[in-house]
């Protein structure tokens, strides 16, 4: 094996991972303080991709600036999803923590929902969208590096770093972050805790609003692809440490990179079930993943 | 205690309803239907309706009585029509014994999956679960031949047409397939009753109610959700055998795909989750919209049936979190009276 080779294999590992670190983001995030395992996460995705395919197919704006108009919509779909959908359930749950298998089955819903609407819509084509310009790719010791999946990575780092920032010092972030370590003491010292849970929810899905804009100009948009990124993003999630931030981020990587690598030696499908495997072996040996707390 | 239950059956009188009574009568007015039903398309959309119920009945066996949610049970439907065929097609073996290896070798890998599993709580066995059988499908998917069996990838499997032979599990009509899965149906409901009373039953519920409880009253967790996870999958099996010969074609996505194992998962739960007939019901319920849609617009309108399967999935954790046969059972016990549905 060439070292060059690996070091191409290494640095667009490292690029796609960050990238999937990023879309897991508001899983683990929506996992971190309200324990419901989000099935839809994926479809909110799929989601974004397609309003950015429209906006640039159907008024020729920039996938970049579609971003304005996803992340808003993806918010205000979260807000709903959590606010109509899951709160009820929370509601009737007099326990601390939602039954955790109610939750799973009610994004389940929303999953075949989201899903199959989009199949109806769209049909199962597969489309791609062109940018009208040229993102430069840039060429770093012989390395070339794609312009359009750079932008993608460091935002994928940058968005980490910002909600970590404000989760430590605004006054919501903390409000978060204080009903996420305890529900019923949260609500006591005056959170409003159904406010918290669909503003957490929200931000959640605008993150993958984001991450829509960001990725269409690259990726093939297929009603199908939601699910993919979602089976992703839970082997992500799971390996960095459900409800971890930089655990995501970590997850994602550890598994761009191990995926690149791997299918230097051999096929991309047997990364793809070596990857499945590694989640099996973490969810069974260290369920707190590599960064969670045990 | 006895004198209740007495004083129970005679003030209700007459018409007494209990589980065995609806079981028998449900199973004897399908035996019966064929005789009004002749037309084609009706016939094969009933087939479809007791296949789901077999199908989503098999899941209840282990998920709906242990409390867990399992997302891959596609992968043993999957491994009995794959088994099944190709010991047809490379050893000329009738399918009705490449079932059972079918069912065999579903059974080990059950219990090899299951013993480091069953112990992962709520969702992460769920996610466990699909892992396992996006592994499965994804490497039958990439695999044309392996160890000099062609397994046909994406392909899938096409069952040589034999004509009407028993033997082959072919028949020129639909009727024969109907009255087969009829009886498979038959025997996972009554397996599924047994159970319910059994020791099996009575140890499945104690651990979904609180499963370090159960283990220090000496029932062995382990033990009995593996055995429960192998009656499972070997049902399963042995229904992706029949799907198989009904259809004369496999793909690994259709018969091992997440879209099966959210079938059988949300009939079960829409249904009622944990009962024996509960099942039925959800099968009966949502496999007709499915049909329905498929009939009516063809291909046109892909995905309508599960967008309403995600609707009812919905309404019914919300509102009916016991499934659509509780209101049902509480109307027959206020009319009827009688003590299980």
């Amino acid at each position: 094996m060439d070292a060059f080779i690996l070091s191409y294999a290494v640095v667009n590992g490292l690029l796609q991972g960050a990238i999937y670190g990023g879309v897991a983001l508001g899983l683990s995030l929506i996992f971190g303080v309200l324990r419901v395992v989000n099935f839809a996460h994926g479809s909110f995705l799929m989601l974004s991709l397609y309003i950015s395919f429209w906006c640039w197919s159907l008024f020729g704006m920039d996938p970049y600036l579609s971003a304005l108009i996803n992340i808003p919509a993806m918010f205000a779909l979260g807000y709903m999803v959590q606010s109509v959908i899951i709160a009820p359930l929370i509601k009737r749950e007099s326990a601390m923590v939602v039954e955790p298998l109610s939750a799973l089955l009610l994004t389940a819903g929303v999953f075949l929902v989201m899903d199959n609407a989009a199949l109806m819509a769209f049909g199962p084509d597969v489309r791609a969208l062109q940018a009208g310009y040229y993102v430069p790719t840039i060429v770093v010791g012989g390395i070339p590096i794609s312009g359009q999946r750079l932008i993608a990575a460091l935002a994928a780092f940058a968005v980490a770093g910002g909600i970590s920032y404000w989760l430590r010092h605004s006054d919501m972030g903390r409000a978060i972050r204080a009903t996420a370590q305890n529900r019923d003491a949260a609500a006591m010292s005056g959170i409003n805790v159904s406010s918290v849970y669909a503003m957490t929810f929200g931000l959640g899905c605008s993150v993958l609003g984001l991450f829509g804009a960001l990725i269409a100009p690259f990726l093939p948009i297929s009603p199908a692809i939601g699910l993919a990124f979602g089976i992703k993003s839970f082997i992500v999630v799971v390996l960095g440490g459900l409800g971890s931030i930089s655990g995501a981020i970590v997850g994602g990587i550890v598994i761009g990179v191990f995926e690149a690598v791997a299918s230097q030696f051999v096929t991309a499908t047997s990364a793809s079930i070596g990857s499945l495997v590694l989640f099996i072996l973490i969810l069974i040996f260290r369920p707190q993943g590599i960064m969670g707390r045990a | 205690m006895k004198t209740t239950i007495a004083a129970k059956s005679t003030r209700s009188g007459g018409l007494r309803l209990n589980q065995t009574t609806v079981l028998v009568t449900i199973l004897l007015v399908l035996a019966l239907a064929p005789i009004v039903v002749t037309d084609s398309f009706t016939l094969h959309s009933m087939i479809m309706v007791l296949f789901f119920a077999y199908m989503a009945t098999s899941w209840n066996f282990v998920c709906g009585y242990v409390g867990q949610l399992s997302l891959g049970h596609a992968m043993f439907n999957g491994m009995g029509g794959y088994v099944s065929v190709l010991m047809f097609t490379q050893l000329g073996l009738s399918p009705w014994l490449g079932m059972l290896f079918g069912g065999v070798l579903a059974m080990v890998t059950a219990v090899l999956i299951g013993l480091p599993t069953f112990r992962l709580k709520g969702p992460y066995f769920t996610l466990t679960m699909i892992a396992f059988a996006e592994i499965v499908r994804i490497w039958i998917e990439n695999t044309n031949e392996f160890a000099g069996i062609p397994l046909k990838g994406a392909e899938g499997l096409i069952v040589p047409n034999r004509g009407d032979d028993f033997w082959a599990f072919q028949f020129s009509t639909k009727l024969p397939y109907y009255y087969i899965i009829l009886s498979f149906l038959a025997v996972a409901l009554v397996a599924t009753a047994w159970m319910e009373r059994s020791k099996l039953g009575f140890c499945l519920k104690a651990i979904r109610g609180d499963r370090d409880a159960a283990e220090a009253l000496g029932v062995n967790p382990t033990f009995y959700t593996s055995l429960a996870f192998a009656i499972s999958a070997f049902m399963t099996a042995i229904g992706g055998s029949f799907y198989a010969q009904f259809f004369r074609y496999i793909n690994p996505e259709r018969s091992m795909g997440l879209e099966l194992s959210i079938d059988m998962a949300v009939m079960s739960i829409i249904g009622g989750q944990g009962t024996v007939l509960g099942p039925l019901l959800g099968a009966a319920i949502l496999t007709p919209i499915a049909e329905i849609a498929r009939g009516e617009f063809g291909g046109g309108l892909l995905g309508l049936h599960l967008v309403v399967y995600g609707l009812a999935l919905m309404l019914c954790v919300l509102y009916f979190p016991k499934g659509a046969i509780e209101p049902i059972r509480k109307l027959c016990l206020r009319y009827f009276g009688g003590n299980e549905r």
